[in-house]
């Protein structure tokens, strides 16, 4: 993906028949090599593989227990339970995926520094295994919806695939970024532990945003003024989360109609707001895809300057 | 073959490697002396290099550990970035540069071979079909499943090298390949070489193995300190780099003017001068005149009690007028240590027969059966030849004339 522009020939250059092959030489490696790290991530564990499906339903488990039990989350959230498990399948790709790819470069020094081939291939293999995680457990998922009669299917179901392309470029970007700066500074490893305890608050894995809008006053009563202000700016940040966005979206398409599109809820209930301003609230719908392409550029850039002095950094 | 491309061009090739002297790369401290760049130190690894490598050469790089010789293989195979110069390469260039790269301790032969492979650049399907060929030559065909942490080194290195010849790259980059492996795999090494010969494919090797670079090489290049100090067949570079390594031994203590020096040390010269016939030094000898080689030595080692003398006398160019040998066997009878005995070789020449001109004389004292260098003084002893009569030529011969009148 980021070969590198150096000084070659035209006649490597111009190797017309050479180029599809190297594309497929490196779209082999790269499955190889998530090949690989798939079996020795789960090589010494009894339970292997299972752990990877045991552990989203262990945190649901304990959030299950917390939440509904306990605070009532769920009040006028329509089949939380199987919302809150997509919310923590979801969140669980997004911070294994990112944390395992942070590491993908500054642990493969050996292979860095003696063979060549576009370091991106490394960042790529290592989300690829919590990818593969990720579809068996939203296959689950749905699954369990199935089976528990809360599932809705729909046409709406297609946007699951340009919802999961999104959430890939998203995380993407950020390993990208964070496996580049990680060579030289580890300190972005604990960055970004911080960052994401914030985020997993900050993306509604066990709240949706119709509930912020309920705890401002609004949801059910539009147009009138919210009776918990900082909610409502809560929700105004969470609807540009593209993290919130995603879970939001395929909570709606996957699962069932009656969880409504993160547009739906910015254009409905915020707009409908009294204090904001129409124009101000639409002007929330297309950030979170904005963010994904922002990051994704920034990540790509970053990882593509640092990429030429990988092999001497290590 | 005919490809008027050459292979590898490099042009005025520099890389520079910045030491950071501040160990910590914290984010901390970036952010702290975000004001005051970096300290460091510069290391210039290769300093404007040039060549050409044409089709089907076979290449040598040579030169003391840290002179750029990895770098410069690093920067062909695009591992490293160059700071300055270009690096054109015609054909496919084998990514890696090691025997096993790739290899995981925690897999088993058979996915070692598919991924270690998969860096080689060799597709599913031919790995599947290559398999047993693969297996077969690393000769492990019973323990395919088994861990390669279970392996011995041996049994690793020939499942690296068995997967390594498998590349298809036009250009072979390869660095020290020969360093590990013992005979039978060095041999397995050469038989490859020999094949790549005739494929008529490009071969860069990085080896401190001098005489395999005189045996397999076309060519050699010299890099010292980052800079290319030799280009040529390779025999004379190997010969040139020897007598550089040999400069740095001490032999001070013998009193000689140009001394290239180098052996294993077992035996070593501890004086050599060359006399008249009154047995006094004398570098200036006449035609026809009585010349003496008086050799000191000293036994260093417990296991020698015989070795071979040879002196050998080269015009200046390096043309050998003639090298004379003779074994010192008379320890090999006592049977026992002749660790610090020392003696003295006399070869005596009644009548020589050099004309005018400048010759050395070169002196080692080596193994007898093998061969290899004791203590080896290249040109140890320079001389000058006067010839009173001014002939022509190069020997006189000593012959005599007789004549005979007809009536």
């Amino acid at each position: 993906m980021f070969a590198p522009a150096d000084a070659r020939t035209p006649a490597t250059e111009a190797g017309g028949p050479r180029q599809p092959s190297a594309f497929r030489h490196y779209r082999h490696l790269t499955l190889e090599l998530a090949v690989t790290q798939f079996k020795l991530r789960y090589t010494k564990s009894a339970l292997g593989y299972a752990w990877s499906l045991l552990k989203p339903a262990m945190l649901f488990g304990i959030t299950y227990v917390i939440f509904v039990d306990l605070f009532h989350v769920e009040d006028g959230t329509p089949d939380y339970g199987i919302q809150l498990l997509l919310g923590i399948v979801t969140w669980t790709f997004f911070a294994e995926c990112t944390a395992a790819s942070m590491q993908a470069i500054a642990g493969s020094g050996g292979l860095i520094r003696k063979a060549y081939f576009p370091r991106s291939i490394l960042v790529i293999a290592a989300s690829l295994s919590s990818v593969f995680t990720f579809l068996i457990n939203l296959t689950l998922v749905a699954l369990i919806a199935v089976l528990l009669h809360q599932i809705d299917f729909g046409l709406r179901m297609l946007v699951v695939i340009p919802l999961l392309v999104e959430l890939y470029f998203l995380v993407l970007g950020i390993s990208l970024f964070l496996s580049a700066l990680f060579v030289q500074y580890h300190d972005v490893g604990h960055i970004w532990e911080v960052l994401m305890q914030l985020l997993f608050y900050g993306s509604g894995v066990m709240f949706s945003l119709t509930y912020v809008l309920q705890r401002a006053g609004l949801a059910h009563r539009p147009g009138t003024a919210p009776t918990a202000p900082h909610f409502l700016w809560a929700a105004q940040l969470l609807a540009a989360n593209p993290i919130m966005q995603i879970i939001e979206d395929l909570r709606h398409a996957l699962v069932t109609p009656v969880a409504p599109w993160t547009a739906s809820v910015v254009t409905g209930h915020l707009v409908a707001l009294g204090q904001t301003h129409p124009l101000h609230a639409s002007l929330l719908l297309p950030v979170p895809f904005l963010l994904v392409l922002l990051i994704f550029a920034g990540g790509a850039l970053t990882f593509r300057s640092r990429a030429r002095t990988f092999a001497e950094d290590l | 073959m005919s490809d008027a491309l050459p292979a590898i061009r490099v042009e005025n090739l520099s890389k520079r490697f910045r030491i950071r002297l501040d160990r910590s790369s914290s984010l901390k401290h970036r952010l702290t002396h975000w004001r005051s760049a970096s300290r460091y130190r510069i290391l210039e690894a290769l300093h404007e290099v040039s060549f050409e490598v044409p089709t089907g050469q076979f290449i040598g790089i040579i030169g003391h550990n840290g002179s750029g010789k990895s770098t410069l293989l690093k920067i062909l195979s695009r591992i490293y970035r160059p700071d300055d110069g270009r690096v054109a390469i015609n054909g496919k260039v084998s990514p890696f540069l090691e025997l096993g790269v790739g290899f995981n301790p925690e897999l088993t032969a058979r996915e070692n071979v598919f991924l270690s492979g998969a860096i080689l650049g060799l597709s599913r399907p031919e790995l599947h079909r290559r398999f047993a060929e693969i297996i077969g030559f690393a000769e492990l065909e019973s323990f395919v499943d088994h861990k390669l942490k279970n392996f011995s080194s041996g049994m690793e290195l020939r499942l690296a090298f068995a997967l390594a010849i498998q590349a298809h790259a036009e250009v072979l980059l390869m660095d020290e390949v020969l360093a590990v492996g013992d005979a039978g795999f060095q041999q397995k090494c050469f038989d490859t070489f020999a094949r790549y010969k005739k494929e008529g494919r490009t071969v860069v090797l990085v080896t401190h193995g001098l005489d395999a670079v005189n045996m397999y090489c076309d060519r050699a290049l010299l890099l010292d300190h980052g800079r290319l100090a030799g280009d040529g067949p390779a025999p004379d570079i190997t010969a040139r780099y020897r007598r550089a390594m040999g400069a740095a031994v001490d032999s001070s203590h013998l009193n000689l003017e140009v001394v290239d020096r180098w052996g294993s040390r077992d035996v070593v010269v501890t004086g050599i001068e060359m006399q008249d016939e009154r047995g006094v030094e004398d570098r200036n000898p006449l035609t026809g005149g009585f010349v003496r080689m008086e050799v000191g030595y000293l036994i260093q080692n417990d296991s020698v009690n015989e070795f071979n003398c040879v002196l050998r006398v080269s015009r200046q160019d390096g043309m050998v007028m003639w090298e004379a040998s003779a074994p010192v066997t008379r320890y090999a009878a006592i049977g026992e240590s002749q660790r610090g005995t020392t003696g003295t070789i006399r070869y005596d020449v009644p009548r020589l027969p050099l004309l005018d001109g400048s010759y050395t004389v070169t002196v080692e004292l080596g193994e007898r059966r093998s061969g290899s260098a004791f203590d080896h003084l290249e040109g140890a002893v320079p001389f000058r030849v006067i010839d009173r009569g001014s002939r022509h030529g190069l020997l006189d011969p000593g012959g005599s004339w007789t004549f005979m009148e007809s009536t």
